[in-house]
């Protein structure tokens, strides 16, 4: 008898969830919160025009190999989000993305081999930013009021689009002379 | 004496000398991120290093070489600037300065900086 009452409580209480104003009031509270989150969606969209922000991956330790950490070598200079952490490499845009035809030139050491090497950082454009494995180095940007040794600069002025997506480092050399910290 | 000490001094240039990179690493580093490694600059936005031959034509078109911003306020010293000038007209543009460029030159020109570098080269091209 009991069971009986507790399963018809049951049903009758989940008829009224489902019919009842409380089935309303609770669609409703979701909708509203489901709402409160809409303008939150959109991030990839307007952030092409926002200033660039570290990443959660900034500072990882572990320099050899992968690509899709801040501290990987050819990365020692890296201001921007790495492109191996966005559908490419970390000397290829991904795809869809035209990589820029001005950068800016430094040199890394690579703890591997022991050399340095001269390294083009390249922005990829035309997609909106990536957001992955923000990275900020900056090493061999000095000094600073030096323009021509400064990359935080969006390389996309010269693309064919100024949306940022991500950045490369190509090695294009050996370098026998380190990129000297002024 | 002095016969070991001038030996000591040429043995100290030349390991100074070993030591500087090649022209071709400057170009690299302090060139190639605009005019790319190969010289032919980005159409409508970086001009070519392939054709400056004219610029040798005057001292103001030789001039505008070294005084040219890009060059002029290269993070270089005038000696290394002067042999990466000389190796960019010869490698780039099939042209060898007569004088070629020295430190001394290099270090008055570079003093000299331009106000308008776009005037100047129409200027020293006699357009």
């Amino acid at each position: 008898m009991t069971d009986l009452d507790v399963r018809i409580e049951r049903a009758v209480r989940a008829l009224a969830r489902r019919t009842g104003r409380r089935a309303f009031l609770a669609r409703l509270g979701a909708l509203l919160v489901g709402a409160l989150g809409l303008p939150l969606l959109p991030i990839a969209r307007s952030a092409a025009e926002s200033p660039r922000a570290p990443g959660p991956d900034e500072n990882i330790p572990g320099k050899e190999g992968d690509q899709t950490h801040c501290d990987y070598w050819r990365h020692c200079a890296m201001d921007g989000f790495a492109c191996a952490c966005c559908g490419g490499s970390a000397s290829t845009c991904p795809p869809g993305a035209e990589k820029s035809p001005v950068g800016w030139v430094g040199s890394c050491h690579n703890p591997a081999d022991g050399k340095d090497y001269i390294i083009s950082y390249n922005d990829c454009c035309g997609k909106g930013w990536c957001g992955r494995c923000g990275c900020n180095r900056n090493e061999g940007e000095r000094p600073d009021y030096h323009w021509v040794r400064n990359n935080d600069i969006n390389w996309c002025v010269s693309a064919k689009s100024l949306v940022y997506h991500c950045s490369v480092a190509i090695v294009v050399g050996q370098a026998t002379e380190p990129q000297p910290e002024r | 004496m002095r016969n070991a000490l001038a030996l000591g001094a040429a043995l100290v240039l030349c390991g100074a000398a070993a030591a500087a990179p090649a022209p071709g690493e400057d170009y690299l580093l302090h060139c190639s991120g605009c005019h790319h490694a190969d010289g032919a600059g980005v159409p409508g936005v970086v001009p070519p290093l392939t054709g400056l031959a004219p610029f040798l034509a005057t001292p103001a078109g030789r001039a505008y070489l070294v005084r040219v911003p890009g060059v002029a306020q290269a993070a270089l010293d005038d000696a290394r600037l002067a042999a990466l000038l000389n190796w960019v007209m010869r490698e780039m543009s099939g042209a060898d300065p007569h004088p070629a460029y020295d430190a001394r030159e290099v270090h008055a020109l570079r003093a000299d900086p331009l106000r308008d570098a776009r005037a100047a080269r129409a200027s020293a091209l006699g357009r």
